[in-house]
């Protein structure tokens, strides 16, 4: 059950071992218990290792392993939350502001008062609105991804 | 699932820093795990298995991306080595955590992961097997043997 080796560290053979793990863990049956329980009787070996291994466990359950509080993951969560509503925001308004955009388009080519040249004085200019709105959306979605100093706080 | 995940933030952090080495990167995992959980709660399943459990794995999972995203950029070798290592750690008074601390860092990953799993989280076997994605009838041996590399560190520590 137990090597004879002759350092002060307790050797207690591999299945031994892990039954101990698992008897400070309550992952074992009750027969598995019981014969932890013999083993460390007769064994003093066997007692040692459970008790430093109990040690240990307690140690690293009460160790500040994070810096960080529940206000931390609290922040990080609202951030989402904001940025979640307001990509839906902005998905509304695009989508609202394409529809209106569809309305007056449909508008122009269906009212018989409206002559040819009016009709395309008015397509030239929201068409030129269109682009200039899409080159500067274009400008600052590609400095959004490039600007490695987006997240510097001021 | 909101109030239950700040409670989760904590311990998701001590397994990414466990994971990736680095507090700061372990900060970024967790808060992208939580955008993901929040943006997609339908995934968890309770018949499957606690919160926790599957949280852990959203987390483990962030990790695994952010190192393998990370592996042709280079790892400084400090941060891997001294998970724990701040400016804070240098003056902790505690020189019982400190040394566990050191002792946890010279561990490889997947040790100091299945130990914070189940020493600092308190996780069932049952629980690490679904956060692992190994079989549960593995877990206990995987756990005894980090526990033992965990007991060297510290002895050779002392030395």
């Amino acid at each position: 059950m137990t090597d004879n080796r002759t350092d002060n560290k307790p050797h207690v053979d591999e299945q031994v071992g892990e039954l101990l793990t698992g008897y400070i863990d309550g992952e074992l049956t009750q027969q598995q218990r019981q014969r932890v329980e013999m083993l460390c009787e007769s064994s003093e070996e066997a007692a040692q290792l459970l008790e430093e291994l109990k040690a240990l466990r307690s140690q690293l359950g009460a160790a500040p392993l994070t810096p960080y509080g529940e206000d931390k993951w609290r922040e990080s969560m609202d951030d989402t939350t904001v940025r979640v509503s307001r990509g839906i925001g902005w998905l509304l308004l695009g989508g609202g502001a394409l529809l209106l955009a569809g309305m007056v388009v449909a508008a122009l080519f269906m009212d018989p008062e409206i002559g040819g040249w009016e009709r395309a004085a008015l397509l030239l200019i929201y068409g030129g609105g269109a682009a200039l709105f899409g080159s500067v959306l274009r400008q600052r979605l590609i400095e959004r991804k490039t600007d490695k100093y987006k997240d510097v706080e001021i | 699932m909101r109030q239950e995940l700040v409670q989760l933030g904590g311990s998701a952090h001590a397994l990414a820093t466990q994971i990736l080495g680095n507090r700061d990167d372990a900060a970024d995992a967790v808060h992208d795990a939580i955008a993901t959980a929040l943006a997609r709660p339908g995934r968890y399943d309770p018949q499957k298995g606690s919160l926790k459990a599957w949280f852990m794995r959203v987390v483990r999972n962030r990790c695994f991306d952010m190192l393998r995203s990370r592996r042709g950029e280079g790892v400084p070798s400090d941060e891997v080595v001294h998970p724990g290592a701040s400016p804070e750690a240098a003056v902790e008074q505690d020189q019982q955590f400190a040394a566990l601390r050191r002792a946890l860092a010279t561990l490889p990953a997947d040790k100091r992961e299945i130990l914070v799993l189940r020493d600092y989280m308190d996780l069932s076997y049952a629980e690490i097997a679904i956060v692992l994605d190994i079989a549960a009838g593995t877990v206990m041996s995987r756990l005894h043997r980090a526990r033992l590399a965990l007991r060297e560190a510290m002895n050779s520590d002392d030395r």
